[in-house]
């Protein structure tokens, strides 16, 4: 990874370091009353073995000038390998938690590992650690490829790739230790989300200037879904995190807004996370990589144009149907039903798109998993966007909010839309970013694909039925006009759907587990693919009987 | 600065034009037809040999 | 050379500024009316503030996430009501930095818990759900006893609070440590300092029955009881929040 930087980009990576590790001690000697000082000390051993690496490479030989000729890909191959680690650890805690609400005990009496501090940890490292990497990773890949250009400089994607981790490790780390501001998927306290500006700014400069440098003059669709998903990401982050730190020794700080306005601004923030972190960015991937692997060109790119513009535009309003028949005034709840329902639309249009593309390339959705991933992935992007719409109108709303219907809603869309399409790029990505032939076994892609959806559709049903379940049991009156379940009792008949979902997700992560094996085999070793590059046929061989090509 | 009542206004009503000549535009430049052509070959573009940058 | 160049760049940045401008209209259109709430919001006069011992057990309701599984926020639904007490309103929450309203059931609601279990019930259930309800799910809490309070910064945290709109004064700010002892020591000097500061409603107690130590426990069951308590508005009749 170092030998790809110049000397000049070397330096800059010490300098960087240097900083990092020295802002590291300063946040642990100012907190060290405070949880502020681990995650100080935390800092600064990232830096600190950040500089072991680039001083021990510091003498290699450094990439000549023809670099330019070739595409930059070491953080794309980074960044996926990354991500792998970052699923299977969020899978596994994810299960985890799952289980601690069959058994309470589980937590085996440490603080550390109850059920509200390693929650946040599933999301996070779900959503931000593997979500977020293969975002970025599969970002450089589409970006570069669709401008023809290479990314300006070697040393910044990698600032990019390795600070964003040090967010997600700092956040992680950080609930664990009692460090949380609260907000549903904005936790990480005010210096990791400072931090997180620097590198998110860092990143939409990367991409505009290898836009700048692009060959090709029009811009590919997938890339303003990628744009979309950093610029709208960065306001968001913004403004939900506004808060006043209780002190520089302090990891605490206490947000700007109260009340209402706290809580319409966290919503109005989770929601437009769902649709520019999980919808948008993810679109950017199926809009690249599944016309790629299909060989055929999108069925419609008017309609992504016009798709992307209506989710774009919708989604921002949608926010409050999170707050149905709260303190929020009434109109608030109503227009963001009404969006709500407008962005059926798009999404669906999106949906039906990608299933059009496959038209014609069905039988390459039979013999590849990897299509096949990316084919379930729309269906369940259509489903999900559908029941979204649905639970937006206010009286199913009164039923299935608060509920297990909502998880079950979001496992629908993260398991079944988002890792499913991410797995399917990333199946697409390693055979050509490594430059192999295909996956090292077709019949792991295979065992993996079975294992996702078997695990996806039982998680998705327990929850629903244990949602609308719950739903019932707290609104069902008896004949005497009182309420006829305590709390309690509607806690007891979850525990058999608990159970479903917890083996469900069991699934879900062994699959993971199989895919990260099958990579490593890829890269380790699976055989070169000699004078050509493997982006020449990304459907070469079907499942089983590797079709060995003529070389050049 | 604003009192409440006309910020709603304004949401209420700036909002649904707001909306209506947003899709005007967005509908009109995909259909234009003079975009066709670099619409089509932008979808075919990604499909053909991308082993690296041009020059 | 450098026209083209040039040309190419505007069109990224066009695309940039198009997506800043059509995504940010819908947050603005619905959020900018919430900052002018106040002149329709219910007034709530008399409204108490967090003693610095329930700000810390709110500190520690958060750090522990328990707003992952219990919502604050009773809906304007009459089995809801029924259920928990008179639904919530806006101003209730006017002092929560940042507020708990919750999005998950997985235990029921706590916006009215303030007052409804005695402060004993609340340290049996935390030191161990089953042991009060034998079927429960929740975790259990153990540690917060054995865990003494920090209190020396709770001013600082008042301090902050005060800059994002909540008043309290130089006074409390300068008397939140001591203030937050005294919560807890019923038979001291320093009792009558928060009641003094925070009024006669403030609730004094040993909160985890033993005296000496302030712990954690403390503070949570502290702030337990005074959720839904800052004021009484949700009790008496309102007009419509539309
Ligand atoms: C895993 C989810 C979970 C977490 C996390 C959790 N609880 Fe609970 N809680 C429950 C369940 C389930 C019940 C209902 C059974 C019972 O009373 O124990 C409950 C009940 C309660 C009750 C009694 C409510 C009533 O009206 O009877 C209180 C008070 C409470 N929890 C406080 C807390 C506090 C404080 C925390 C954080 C320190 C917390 N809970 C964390 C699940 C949870």
């Amino acid at each position: 990874m170092i030998g790809q930087l110049t000397r000049n980009e070397r330096q800059g990576a010490l300098l960087i370091l240097i900083a990092l590790a020295i802002l590291g001690l300063a946040m642990a000697a100012v907190g060290r009353d405070d949880p502020l000082g681990g995650q100080g000390a935390l800092v600064m051993v990232a830096a600190l073995a950040g500089l072991f690496g680039v001083i021990s490479r510091y003498y290699a030989p450094e990439p000549g000038p023809d670099r330019v000729s070739r595409y930059y890909d070491e953080p794309s191959k980074v960044g996926i390998i990354i991500a792998m680690g970052w699923v299977v650890f969020g899978l596994f805690i994810g299960d985890w938690v799952a289980w601690l609400l069959v058994d309470p005990n589980l937590t085996f009496h440490a603080a550390w590992s109850s059920f509200g501090r390693i929650r946040p940890v599933h999301t996070t490292s779900v959503i931000f650690g593997f979500g977020g990497n293969a975002l970025i990773a599969t970002s450089f890949y589409v970006m570069q490829r669709t401008s023809r250009a290479r990314l300006p400089d070697q040393l910044s994607p990698l600032f990019v790739l390795f600070g964003y981790n040090l967010f997600c490790v700092l956040a992680v780390a950080g609930y664990m230790m009692g460090i949380t501001q609260s907000k549903e998927y904005a936790e990480p306290e005010w210096y990791a989300d400072i931090w997180l500006v620097v590198v998110w700014i860092t990143y939409f400069v990367i991409y505009l200037r290898t836009l700048a440098r692009r060959k090709e003059k029009h811009i590919y669709v997938a890339n303003w879904y990628y744009l979309a998903f950093i610029l709208v990401v960065a306001v968001l982050h913004i403004v939900n995190n506004l808060a006043v730190p209780v002190s520089f020794g302090h990891a605490r700080s206490y947000s700007l807004f109260s009340g209402v306005q706290d809580a319409m601004t966290e919503w109005w923030y989770g929601h437009n996370a769902v649709a520019f972190f999980l919808t948008s960015g993810f679109l950017g991937m199926l809009y690249y990589y599944l016309p790629k692997v299909a060989g055929r060109p999108i069925f419609s790119y008017r309609m992504s144009i016009i798709n992307f513009w209506g989710i774009t535009f919708f989604y921002m309003w949608a926010g409050s149907h999170h707050l149905h028949y709260t303190a929020l005034p009434q109109w608030v709840q109503t227009l963001g039903m009404t969006f709500s329902l407008m962005l059926l639309v798009p999404s669906w249009a999106s949906a039906g798109n990608a299933l059009l593309t496959l038209n014609g390339a069905w039988h390459k959705v039979r013999d590849d998993a990897t299509l096949r991933f990316m084919m379930v992935a729309a269906v369940f992007y259509g489903l999900a966007t559908f029941e979204g719409s649905f639970m937006a109108i206010r009286p199913v709303n009164s039923l299935s909010h608060y509920t297990d219907w909502t998880i079950g809603h979001v496992h629908a869309g993260a398991l079944g839309w988002v890792a499913m399409i991410t797995f399917g790029s990333i199946y697409a990505s390693v055979p050509w970013l490594w430059k192999r032939d295909g996956m090292f076994s077709p019949r792991l892609v295979e065992v993996h694909f079975w294992l996702a959806v078997a695990g996806t559709v039982i998680y998705v049903m327990a929850m629903w039925n244990s949602g609308i379940v719950q739903g019932l049991m707290w609104r069902t009156y008896n004949d005497s006009g009182t309420l006829a379940y305590s709390f309690v009792d509607s806690v007891v008949a979850m525990h058999p759907y608990y159970i479903a979902r917890a083996i469900g997700g069991l699934m879900f992560l062994l699959g993971s587990l199989v895919g990260c094996y099958n990579i490593w085999l890829t890269i380790r070793t699976a055989p070169q693919v000699a004078g050509r590059t493997a982006s020449e046929f990304p459907d070469a061989a079907p499942i089983g009987a590797p079709v060995l090509q003529p070389g050049e | 600065m604003f009192d409440h009542d006309t910020l709603v206004w304004v949401s209420k009503s700036f909002g649904l034009f707001y909306l209506i000549a947003l899709s005007l535009i967005v509908v009109a430049y995909a259909y234009w037809p003079s975009n066709r052509k670099t619409f089509d070959r932008a979808a075919r573009a990604i499909l053909i040999d991308e082993d690296k940058p041009w020059e | 050379m450098f026209g083209l160049h040039y040309r190419l760049e505007t069109k990224a940045m066009g695309l940039v500024l198009a997506i800043i401008g059509v995504s940010s209209i819908g947050g603005l259109v619905e959020i900018a009316p919430l900052f002018t709430i106040h002149q329709t919001v219910e007034e709530a006069p008399g409204m108490r503030l967090y003693t610095p011992l329930e700000i810390a057990g709110r500190n520690i309701y958060m750090r522990e996430g328990c707003y992952a599984c219990h919502s604050q926020m009773i809906r304007t639904l009459r089995d809801e009501v029924e259920r928990y007490g008179p639904y919530s309103l806006a101003v209730e929450s006017k002092y929560d930095h940042p507020m708990l309203w919750g999005s998950k059931r997985t235990g029921p609601d706590l916006a009215r818990i303030g007052g409804k279990y005695s402060d004993e019930w609340h340290v049996r259930h935390l030191n161990n759900p089953r042991d009060v309800v034998p079927e429960s799910i929740m975790p259990a809490y153990d540690f917060l006893s054995r865990t003494e309070l920090r209190k020396d910064d709770l001013g600082e945290h008042l301090a902050a609070l005060r800059k994002v709109g909540v008043p309290y004064t130089d006074e409390m700010i300068a008397n939140a440590s001591s203030d937050a002892y005294g919560q807890a020591a019923p038979d001291t000097p320093y009792a009558e300092g928060v009641v003094k500061r925070y009024g006669a409603a403030t609730n004094v107690a040993s909160f985890d029955g033993k005296s000496g130590e302030l712990t954690e426990m403390d503070a949570l069951v502290a702030y337990l009881q005074i959720v839904g308590r800052l004021t009484d508005a949700a009790y008496k009749p309102v007009a419509s929040a539309e």
